[in-house]
Order: structure tokens, then C-alpha cells, then sequence
């Protein structure tokens, strides 16, 4: 039973981490670069959760308020903070993007405090049995439940619309897809509003779960995620999707059996070496 | 129907072609011939649009086509299947044909693949592979198929037999016949001369970036300091 217990508390984590790295990983497959500021969204949707729900005791609101603004501003990071140097080699991005990072963390210090946010009255924290003694904390479930419908529904748009297939083409090949008249323009600001929604969603539940949100809380799942889509393979989505569930449960387990050595973050990066020693690669990459 | 004036292309400060002029009558073949290196890729590239030309103007029917995207020259019917393919390699066949097609209604869709798989029924019966794990002559088909999509009055195909086996090669030079019949107007770019000189109506030479010889396929059969300097036909 405490095996079940362990999954599936790795599951939730991996599922938040899903939300975080696929972003990541499209953008990665779009441009080549490592978007570290991509955290920063993550807390930004985080504290739009806990001020819409604070202010109108919807839940429901808050996600769509989060996700909303977060895509918005991760389309602008593009637009202002990419687009301009898109030429230049991929650590000038990668520099951009560290050090709108730190601004960001400071920015949200300034305007929110030093000291975090909580929720009022913080939704969906009642317990549900499951089965034989296993229960889960509503806002638990409904992590997972959320996070396999929205990738259900992306993995949808983009297998089955001409939108999403013309995403896809740019990635393959941008200067083909452009001459057969997708937009790279449109596509660049789809992944960035997808992906920055995706990081908003993880940010809510995460905000949630721990009942706090502060300016820092991005800094341990930006060098993560980053670590996830390399396990994942760089630039593959279901390499992403695997790497962040695999990771959640390697976490869970390692907390309980090597928590007394390694911290949960520390498990995570002996993790990823060791699977890098193995697999140069990443976990899930074909080539 | 394709006008090229004193075209001169490349990368940087290098030349990969100079001064060209070459016409395409609507409705024939013509191959583009020349050693490797001679610039006949950059010369298709330029022509649609992904080469920045230097000096000199492409004329596509009236219009002035030079100053034009590779997209609006796609919207205005030139289509080209460029060295190496560069299929969706991710994707479907059905979806590298959906991409070819994004410049026409999502409705006309399938009546546009249904043409295309008439023309290469092979890519009917792998319609849901993807793309990367075809072989490589029905990767030739699906590169010359999602072009046909765009419904070009112009087909530029780069290197089309290199590398597939000659039943394959019959096939697609069996379909370039057909879509010049249906008029359309192809420009060929081959190693592979006795099969050019098989199907073309007119032949231009390039050396090292100059045209060293242009006329009909005929004549270039009965040009004895073409037949052994160029074509190594005897
Ligand atoms: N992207 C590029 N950047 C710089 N130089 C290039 C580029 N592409 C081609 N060239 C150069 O331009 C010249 C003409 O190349 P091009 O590919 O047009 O020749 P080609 O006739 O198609 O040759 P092949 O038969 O080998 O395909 C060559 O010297 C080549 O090295
Ligand atoms: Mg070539």
C-alpha cells in the first residue's frame, strides 16, 4: 500500500512537472533555446491563482485568469525579449533569459512582498478515500485529472487541426513551412501562449498545494524542468511527458527510502546524471 | 510563362549563378543540366524565393516575381520539390500533404489529396506512415505530391531520381509526363541525362555558374560538342 501511496504521489508531482517542461520543450523545438524565464510564468500564474481566488472564491476563475495572463506575457517575453536576438548564437537568448528570470523573481517581490501569499480559504483540501485506507487530498486528484485533460486536449488541436499540424511543419523544417504559408510569426505566439498557460496551470495547483506563493517558488522547477526535457530528450513532447512522470515517482520513492542523504531536489539531479552517464541522449530520445 | 533576365544569385559574396536567362514555354519540360557545383539547386532555390537574387528579374507569366516571398510565389503557382526533399519528416504523409495545401480551403483538402494519390497511388496505401520512415522513392513522390498540392502551374523538381531504384524512376518521370499533359510546365534538374533527355522538350547547360548552353532537347541531341563535353551521350 505505501508503494501505490508513493506512485501516486509521484504521479501529482510529475504531473505538475509535465505542465512546467512543456512548455520548455516547445519552445526548445521551435527555437533552440533554453527558456529559463519560462519559470518566471509559472509564478506569475501562481499568484494571479491566489489573488483571483482570494478575490472571487472561484477556483475555476483563477485558472482561467492565470492562464490567460501568463499566455499573454509569455507572448510578450517572446516578442520583446527573443524575437529581437533570434539571430544571434543560442547562449545570447539563454543569458536573456536567466537574467529576465532574476529580474522577474524581483519584480514580484517588489509588487507582491517578500513573504508570500496564502489562500483565505484555500479550495479542495478535504481528503477522499480511495480504496483499502489510501486517501487523497481533492486538489490531488484533480491535478492529475486536470493535467491528463489538458494534454489530452493539446495532443488533440495539434494532431488534428491544420494549426497544430502547421506547428509541427515549422518545427520539422520552418523555412518549408513558411514557403507553403504557415505563419512562423502565429506559430511562435501559439507555443508561447500554450506553453506560458501550461506553466500558469502548474503554478495554481502548485500555490495550492502548498497553500503559499512566493517570488522564489520558481527557482527550483526552472533548473528542473530543464533537467526533465534533457532526460526527455530535447525538443520531443512524449520524452517530456515520460521524463516529468518518471521523475515524480524516482522523487517520491528517494524522499522516503534515501531522504535521510538526499534532499527530494538533490535525488533529482543524481537522477539525471546518473541517466545521462547511461543514456548521453536523454531517457526517451530515438536517435 | 517563366522568364529569367540576367539572374545572378549566391551566398554572401560568392556567386552560384550568374547572368541568366532562360524562358520556359507554358506546358513543356525542361532540364536543367550541369556538373555538380554548376548552381542548378541555387538557380531553383532563387527561383522560388529562397535565394536572394543579386541582380536580374524572374518574370512569372506577366508578372514581376523577384521582389516576392518563397509564400506568395507559392500563391502565385510556383512549386518546387527542393534538393533533398526536406519532407515533414515527423509527420504523416496525409499531414506533409495537408502543410502543401495550407494555401487553399481546408474543404478542398481532400479533394487535392485524392489527385495527388491518384497520380501516386503508392501514397494512398501509406497515407498514415510518417514520412521519415518512407522509402526513398516514395519520399520523392510525397516531396513532388505536397507541392501539387499549392495546385502550381509551375513545378521546379530538384535531383528527382537520385538514389531510387529505375522502376521508381519510371513511375515519377510516367507522372511528370502526365502533369505536363495536363499543361503544366516543369523545370527538372538531373544527374541522370539519358533519363532527361528521355522526357524533356528543351535543355539548358550550366559550368560553374553560367549557362553554356540552352535550346531544345532536340537540338542538344544533334550537337556533337554537346553530346561529348556535357551530356556524355554518344
Ligand atoms: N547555402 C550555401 N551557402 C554557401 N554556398 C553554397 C550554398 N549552397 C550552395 N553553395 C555553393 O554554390 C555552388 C553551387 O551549388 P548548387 O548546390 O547550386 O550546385 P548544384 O549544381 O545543385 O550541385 P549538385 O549537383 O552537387 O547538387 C557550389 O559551389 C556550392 O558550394
Ligand atoms: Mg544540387
Amino acid at each position: 500500500m505505501l508503494y501505490v501511496e508513493l506512485i501516486a504521489q509521484g504521479l501529482v508531482q510529475g504531473c505538475i512537472y509535465a505542465a512546467i517542461a512543456l512548455g520548455l520543450t516547445l519552445v526548445y523545438g521551435l527555437l533552440r533555446i533554453l527558456h529559463v524565464a519560462h519559470a518566471a510564468l509559472f509564478t506569475l500564474g501562481a499568484y494571479i491563482g491566489v489573488l483571483t481566488t482570494n478575490a472571487t472564491g472561484s477556483l475555476a476563475l483563477a485558472f482561467v485568469a492565470a492562464m490567460l495572463v501568463s499566455g499573454v506575457a509569455g507572448v510578450a517575453v517572446f516578442r520583446l525579449g527573443y524575437q529581437p536576438i533570434l539571430n544571434r548564437p543560442p547562449f545570447v537568448a539563454l543569458i536573456a533569459s536567466i537574467g529576465l528570470y532574476i529580474a522577474a523573481e524581483e519584480i514580484f517581490r517588489i509588487v507582491f512582498g517578500a513573504s508570500g501569499l496564502s489562500f483565505v480559504a484555500a479550495p479542495l483540501q478535504s481528503q477522499v478515500p480511495i480504496f483499502g485506507g489510501l486517501q487523497f487530498k481533492q486538489a490531488e486528484i484533480a491535478v492529475m485529472l486536470g493535467t491528463a485533460l489538458i494534454i489530452a486536449v493539446l495532443a488533440y488541436l495539434q494532431n488534428r487541426t491544420r494549426i497544430g499540424v502547421a506547428c509541427q511543419a515549422t518545427v520539422s523544417d520552418p523555412q518549408m513551412a513558411e514557403s507553403f504559408g504557415v505563419s512562423l510569426q502565429m506559430v511562435r505566439d501559439i507555443n508561447f501562449f500554450v506553453g506560458s498557460a501550461l506553466a500558469a496551470f502548474a503554478g495554481v495547483w502548485v500555490g495550492l498545494l502548498n497553500n503559499l506563493v512566493e517570488p522564489t517558488m520558481g527557482s527550483v522547477p526552472a533548473y528542473k524542468a530543464l533537467a526533465i526535457i534533457v532526460l526527455g530528450g530535447l525538443g520531443s513532447v512524449q520524452g517530456t511527458l515520460l521524463a516529468a512522470l518518471t521523475l515524480g515517482i524516482i522523487e517520491s520513492f528517494g524522499t522516503i527510502y534515501l531522504g535521510k542523504v538526499l534532499d527530494r531536489n538533490a535525488i533529482a539531479f543524481a537522477f539525471l546524471i546518473a541517466v545521462l552517464l547511461v543514456r548521453p541522449q536523454g531517457m526517451f530520445a530515438s536517435k | 510563362m517563366l522568364r529569367i533576365d540576367n539572374l545572378t544569385c549566391g551566398y554572401g559574396s560568392f556567386l552560384a549563378m550568374s547572368d541568366l536567362s532562360l524562358t520556359l514555354r507554358p506546358g513543356t519540360i525542361t532540364g536543367l543540366l550541369g556538373a555538380n557545383g554548376a548552381g542548378k539547386s541555387s538557380t531553383l532555390m532563387c527561383i522560388a524565393g529562397h535565394v536572394a537574387a543579386k541582380a536580374g528579374q524572374v518574370y512569372f507569366g506577366e508578372r514581376d516575381v523577384t521582389g516576392l516571398t518563397p509564400t506568395e510565389r507559392v500563391r502565385q503557382g510556383i512549386a518546387i520539390s527542393p534538393e533533398g526533399r526536406r519532407l515533414f519528416k515527423d509527420l504523416t504523409v496525409e499531414d506533409n500533404l495537408r502543410v502543401g495545401g495550407l494555401i487553399h480551403p481546408a474543404a478542398e483538402f481532400k479533394r487535392d489529396r485524392d489527385r495527388v494519390i491518384d497520380l501516386f497511388p503508392r501514397l494512398g496505401e501509406r497515407i498514415t506512415s510518417i514520412a521519415g520512415n518512407l522509402s526513398g522513392g516514395e519520399q520523392q513522390m510525397l516531396a513532388i505530391g505536397r507541392a501539387l498540392m499549392a495546385r502550381p502551374q509551375l513545378m521546379m523538381i530538384d535531383e528527382l531520381s537520385l538514389g531510387l531504384m529505375p522502376k521508381v524512376i519510371d513511375l515519377c518521370y510516367r507522372a511528370l509526363l502526365t502533369l505536363r499533359d495536363e499543361g503544366m510546365t516543369i523545370l527538372l534538374v538531373e544527374q541522370n541525362t539519358d533519363r532527361v533527355m528521355g522526357v524533356a522538350d528543351d535543355i539548358c547547360v550550366l559550368e560553374s555558374g553560367r549557362r553554356v548552353w540552352s535550346g531544345s532537347a532536340a537540338a542538344a541531341r544533334n550537337d556533337p560538342t554537346l553530346s561529348a563535353a556535357f551530356l556524355g551521350l554518344h
